[in-house]
């Protein structure tokens, strides 16, 4: 049982990490163990901690606790971890291949780094045109996003602090739209620094914050909430200090 | 071009990517994509229709869901997946911005209407997507325990 509960541990770890909400893996974790053999499981996870309790069949209660570092979302994995899931509970996965499996998923593929810069580049541009911007300003926030991304990675490379690297990235993203309408811009620098903002800012972290209070994952809700607030506090200071260097933008 | 459609296209390239973003690949993605490209056309819609935005955003949020919750079902893949991809066009960046400019001139009269204006957002975004999907689980669970009765009752 011992292992069994290192399995399911792993998978739920894995989980979490790949961004699945906190129920979804709490019911996952019971199910697997209820699966494998266990007559009582009780699970308790934070975003940044998970703690489970099994009752053996012979009566013997095992514990185990991790410390979950950060999360980032990956919906492929998850996917594949829903799936093993599944097929553990349905008798298909024996106990002894979960590992394998598992090690398989870790080999899930991903795109490659420069997609992830057209990404930005496009999310930038698009969402310029969408908070409507002009084509001149779209085009140039294409440029802005895939520096932005840019200004991300040097980020991930040396600081390693996800708050700093949402400073860093609405300072790049508010320079260069300030720069463009200080060269003549059509249309100002408002649309450019919104396009790229919305790659930055915590929306969906809120949102899912506010879902978890709502759903009675209270703690996590809050933890999750003073995120995004620190998230926007960062983006608005990376503003703040170009609006005060250039005197309330040009 | 009419603004609403340049919205719904440029919303729906923004979903696509994030998506990408997101290591969502394959059916999954094409799924993601028309979520993103709904969710706009929704709330361009019931925006003419109700003139009020945060309650657009709670309709739209909860109608994204219950798509979201059918198309996990067919592809068999967790719900969240489908949830964010297509709610990135809802994403107040925009009220964000202006909560911060507003901020930054000193107008705390208007900073307070526009921070609380956002938060009124993403709390009718949120909402939304809870009521939807304890609605669908109710329904799903309902579909099921009425199909494993037709079930017995044949044996």
């Amino acid at each position: 049982m011992k292992n069994k509960l290192t399995s399911a541990m792993n998978i739920g770890e894995e989980m979490l990490a790949a961004g699945a909400e906190i129920h979804r893996v709490e019911d996952s974790i019971n199910r697997i163990l209820t699966a494998l053999g266990a007559c009582r499981v009780d699970t308790f996870i934070i975003t940044s901690s998970m703690v489970v309790t099994v009752h053996t069949e012979c009566g013997e209660i095992l514990t185990e606790t991790r410390r979950i570092g950060g999360a980032g979302t990956d919906f492929e994995k998850l996917h594949l971890l829903n799936s093993l899931s599944r097929r553990i509970c349905s008798g298909e996965v024996a106990p002894d291949e979960i590992d394998a499996e598992l090690s398989r998923v870790h080999s899930a593929r991903t795109y490659p780094l420069w997609l992830e810069f057209v990404c930005y580049a496009l999310i930038a541009g698009a969402f310029t045109l969408f908070f409507g911007g002009n084509v001149f300003q779209a085009l140039f926030s294409l440029g802005v996003g895939a520096a932005v991304r840019l200004s991300l990675l040097l980020c991930d490379l040396t600081v390693k602090n996800r708050i700093f690297a949402k400073f860093t990235g609405s300072f790049v993203a508010t320079a260069l739209a300030f720069l463009a309408s200080h060269l003549g811009m059509p249309g100002g620098a408002d649309a450019i620094i919104i396009g790229n903002i919305m790659s930055l800012i915590p929306g969906i972290g809120l949102t899912n914050a506010l879902r978890d209070i709502f759903t009675g994952d209270s703690i996590t809700g809050i933890l999750r909430c003073i995120e995004a607030l620190l998230a926007a506090l960062a983006i608005a200071a990376g503003y703040f200090v170009l609006a005060a260097l250039t005197g309330g933008g040009v | 071009m009419p603004f609403g459609l340049i919205q719904v296209l440029s919303g729906t390239v923004g979903s696509i990517c994030f998506a990408m973003l997101f290591n969502i690949r394959g059916r999954r993605l094409a799924v993601s994509a028309v979520g993103g490209f709904l969710s706009w056309s929704f709330y361009l819609l019931f925006e003419l229709l109700t003139k009020n935005e945060v309650l657009s955003y709670f309709i739209v949020a909860a109608l994204i869901t219950a798509y979201a919750e059918c198309m996990a079902r067919v592809v068999k893949t967790p719900t969240t997946t489908f949830i964010m991809a297509a709610l990135i066009p809802l994403i107040p960046g925009a009220s964000l911005y202006y909560t911060m400019t507003s901020a930054f001139s000193g107008d705390l009269t208007l900073f307070g209407n526009k921070a609380v204006y956002t938060l009124e957002l993403a709390a009718a975004l949120a909402l939304g997507v809870i009521t939807a999907s304890a609605v669908a689980k109710g329904i799903f669970a309902g579909i099921k325990r009425w199909r494993s009765r037709l079930t017995n009752n044949e044996q």
